[in-house]
């Protein structure tokens, strides 16, 4: 069975993890999770590369949903992560110093990506800090031809979380009948 | 490019998380096909430093002291030139891995063979030194770039933004029985008669819906706090802020947005301008976003029509997507925002094209148009040239499995 991906990446702190917890089935994979009794015996925690959870589907196919790690300490595994994805989510946290420079180096880092699949953007933390705005992302955004959903959300709700991958499917093709 | 070495190269691995050291591990054995392998610091015969990492610079130092003669790779966003080090710009890449290594491979083979003329010669051995790399003259302490700080929230917390709750609240999702529950019925339009489709229209400057947009517009303008007086409730709005605070819930503006205004309810509509130096107490969580507050109204008003002086025979397009996570959501509005990013259509060719009822459609446009994101198509090649149909996606089954999920269905 093919194996299929929703990649959530950016900054550290942006949401990734919390953002997988939301619609993932299974509780997130995520660093020094606690070891399987096979490996308990010799370590008391297990690490773990990327933050990874699992939507399960109807006639039991899955989607994988795996974190992209930080990005400055991390991205030498994202050619990899990338590859079967199905599309890409990039969170972005407003109370960065300078969440554009966040934007542009993972729209351009993820360029190849974003052409053959597709992005969404949300916006995380925007109640502890409500500048840039939504409208302000956008006007940055024309400066890379690119016309994705950007979306306020609060990592933690999983109908913010649910409405943005929406968002990702339904670029890929409007037309999709859920 | 290398091959699969018999002997990997052993690196320690510096200024790198237990996770990323990990990633690290498992992309030398399986991506780079074992070119090296990680090992503890004693054992390493190469050093591997997260440039980026806030005390790399210490790092750095401390390993050129503890093993002078042990090359060192550097990871970094930013392009460095260090004396006797080897660098990989991020995002590291299986080439830019093996070409180093490669390069560390070559110097070590000259370095033994230099070692090895020289003992034959019996002259006494030399120092061998890494190859030459171009010098750069560095401060006392380089300037090793520290993304991670760099860009770590310094911005102060808008404390009372966070307790405008009214503004973050998630979407509110209308299904096709919520939308008529949400809207009530239009008892003089049938939206399955075709010909009343094309005259299904409502006009926003008869309703609530055209002065706040107009004092909006005002406000914007004139960049001042204005109030908006009517025979229900006043409206402020703070264009600075993009927000507007009225004492009323939805249920009572949503009353008060259906009903078209008469003749004498217009002439009590009154906007001032507030003095914003006079400190009002408001309650916070009535303040809501500007065009979020905008975008009920219009849906609350269209129930299903679209706006006068939008023809609905010529192609609209939206400029970008509406903010869905704070908005009220109607039945299909993804599925149509998705299409009309793509490439300007008409109102009734996208209610054919997603098989979605018109007023769906009608209702869409009508909230986008309040807020300014939908322009119809001017030129006139936008309505003779068909739009070419959009490339379907391999996996469009699964895609609608994951939709499924999603929504709970």
């Amino acid at each position: 069975m093919s194996q299929y991906k929703i990649i959530f990446t950016g900054p550290v702190g942006a949401g990734k993890t919390t953002a997988i917890n939301a619609i993932s089935d299974v509780p997130p994979v995520k660093t020094d999770a606690a070891a399987s009794d096979m490996t308990k015996n010799r370590k008391a925690s297990t690490t773990v590369a990327m933050d990874y959870g699992v939507m399960n589907l109807a006639g039991g196919e899955k989607i994988h949903l795996y974190g992209t790690p930080g990005q400055e300490r991390f991205d030498f595994m994202w050619d990899i992560l990338t590859m079967g994805g199905i599309g890409l989510v990039l969170l972005l946290d407003n109370t960065r110093a300078d969440p554009f420079q966040d934007m542009k180096f993972f729209l351009d880092t993820f360029g190849k990506f974003i052409n053959d699949t597709s992005v969404a953007i949300g916006v995380t933390q925007m109640d502890l800090s409500n500048k840039p705005s939504i409208e302000d992302y956008h006007q940055q955004l024309q400066g890379f031809g690119l016309k994705p959903p950007v979306f306020a959300v609060d990592a933690r709700e999983k109908n913010d979380v649910s409405l943005l991958v929406q968002a990702l499917l339904y670029s890929l093709d409007p037309g999709l009948a859920g | 490019m290398s091959t699969p070495t018999k002997t990997p190269f052993r690196i320690a691995l510096h200024g790198m998380d237990s996770r990323t050291c990990k990633t690290m591990e498992m992309y030398l054995k399986g991506p780079c096909r074992g070119a090296a392998v990680v090992v503890d610091t004693m054992e390493a015969n190469i050093d591997m430093i997260d440039a980026d990492h806030p005390k790399a610079r210490d790092i750095l130092d401390a390993r050129k002291v503890a093993t002078p003669d042990r090359p060192i790779i550097l990871l970094s966003l930013q392009n460095l030139q260090l004396d006797n080090t080897y660098f990989i710009k991020k995002p590291v890449n299986v080439e830019q891995i093996l070409a180093v290594l490669d390069k560390i491979k070559a110097v070590a083979k000259a370095r033994k063979a230099n070692a090895e003329s020289a003992k034959i010669s019996q002259t006494p051995p030399k120092p061998v030194d890494l190859p030459e790399q171009p010098k750069v003259a560095l401060p006392e302490k380089v300037a090793i770039d520290v993304y991670v700080n760099k860009s770590k929230a310094t911005k102060p917390v808008d404390s009372p933004e966070q307790h405008k709750a009214g503004k973050h609240q998630s979407a509110m999702q209308l299904n096709e029985g919520g939308f008529t529950a949400f809207l009530g019925t239009l008892s003089n339009v049938d939206f399955d008669d075709e010909t009343q489709l094309l005259t299904a229209c409502y006009d926003p400057r008869q309703y609530f819906l055209g002065y706040v947009m107009s004092a909006y517009k005002t406000a914007n303008l004139q960049s001042r706090v204005l109030q908006l007086c009517s025979i229900w409730k006043p409206l402020t709005i703070f264009p600075e802020n993009q927000e507007i605070w009225v004492d009323a819930d939805d249920k009572q503006t949503r009353a008060f947005a259906g009903m078209p205004l008469v003749k004498g309810s217009v002439s009590n509509m009154v906007l001032t301008a507030v003095d914003a130096a006079i400190p009002i107490q408001r309650a916070e969580d009535k303040f809501q976003d500007m065009s979020a507050f905008i975008w009920k109204l219009a849906i609350w008003t269209s129930k299903g029509r679209f706006p006068i002086g939008l023809d609905i025979q010529r192609p609209v397009f939206l400029e970008r997507w509406p903010n869905f996570t704070r908005l009220v959501i109607t039945p299909d509005a993804l599925r149509i925002a998705a299409l009309l990013i793509q490439a300007p259509r008409t109102p009734l060719e996208v209610a054919s094209l997603l098989h979605v009822k018109p007023q769906y459609v009608f209702v869409f446009i009508s909230a986008c148009q309040a807020i300014g994101i939908l322009k119809q198509s001017e030129r006139q090649v936008d309505t003779v040239i068909a739009v070419a149909q959009t490339k379907k996606p391999k996996n469009e089954g699964l895609l609608s499995k994951i939709l499924n999920k999603l929504r709970g269905a």
